[in-house]
């Protein structure tokens, strides 16, 4: 027999223990209520949210570096590499080693 | 309370509470311990104080304030907080007593007796000793597979309940009731092989 037949033994006894009705009183003691409050809102922050805070900030600083390295390097990017000229002011080097022109 | 008290504003005073107002914090603990009390009494482990675990669920609840989206009523995320609280603290407990016949009240002993060898409802002056007997055979569950029998076979609650109160899935709940029911099953087998001494 199943546990969960309404005929097991398990399942008499939870139906009888189901009827003992709880009477305790269910309101919060007396101060229970200010000393959670106290202690929960006089509380430091949680390691997680004040490490999630630093991590925002130095992503900001982050942004911040590498907007101001390509703003400084703006004009050394933008003007074509000399050596970059050569390569693509040469002959095409395939072409020369097939012999195709 | 009252019939004619205006509804608890859960809402405002959330906001009230992340804005770190003492009083709104009080009054929300005094919304919700009714609630939080019955879970913590209903599935308190031994050894452990339930002010002390109430305690420590509303800790709980305050730290993780600003995790609550809204997607659910305040009150059953609370009580998912209580519930995986209690969890916790079952499994602490690293040894479970053996269930054995010695141990039981004469009133207890002659409740099972009468379960085990015949078919008829436990008596209702029998209740009490049913309840207390009840609960020493959960503890002879592991924590979870207890925790789903009991939310399952004394609170009643149904499958898709109590997969969003503990936050496991349904098919992991009907698993361990599976198992928590196996497990029963054997502890009745042994105690009828035991029999009373």
């Amino acid at each position: 027999m199943n546990p969960a037949d309404p005929k097991h033994p398990w399942s008499r006894l939870a139906a009888a223990a189901r009827r003992v009705p709880d009477a305790r009183d269910t309101t919060a003691p007396y101060g229970f209520s200010t000393r959670i409050a106290a202690r929960a809102m006089t509380a430091e922050r949680p390691m997680g949210s004040l490490f999630e805070r630093l991590s925002w900030r130095a992503l900001g600083v982050a942004c911040l570096l590498a907007f101001a390295s390509v703003a400084l390097n703006f004009s050394a990017l933008a003007s074509p590499h000399p050596e970059e000229e050569l390569a693509t002011g040469g002959d095409d080097v395939v072409a020369v080693l097939l012999d195709l022109s | 309370m009252p019939e004619d008290d205006p509804p608890f504003d859960v809402p405002g005073c959330l906001a009230r509470v992340r804005q770190r107002d003492q009083q709104a914090a009080r009054d929300l603990v005094d919304h919700l311990y009714p609630l939080v009390i019955r879970i913590v009494r209903s599935h308190l482990p031994r050894r452990v104080l339930e002010e002390d675990l109430a305690q420590e669920v509303f800790m709980k609840m305050f730290t993780r304030i600003d995790q609550y989206q809204g997607a659910v009523p305040f009150p059953h995320w609370v009580s998912r907080i209580a519930v995986t609280t209690c969890i916790d603290h079952l499994r602490a407990q690293k040894r479970r007593p053996e269930f054995r016949w010695a141990d039981l009240s004469e009133g207890e002993a002659d409740v099972l007796d009468a379960v085990m060898t015949n078919e008829s409802d436990v008596a209702p002056d029998d209740a009490l000793e049913a309840h207390e007997l009840v609960h020493k055979l959960l503890d002879q569950l592991k924590p979870d597979d207890r925790m789903v029998i009991q939310l399952l076979d004394l609170e009643q609650k149904t499958i898709a309940e109590i997969s969003g109160l503990t936050g496991w899935s349904q098919s992991l709940v009907k698993v361990r009731a599976f198992r928590a029911r196996r497990k029963l099953q054997k502890l009745f087998t042994d105690l009828k092989r035991k029999e009373r001494s």
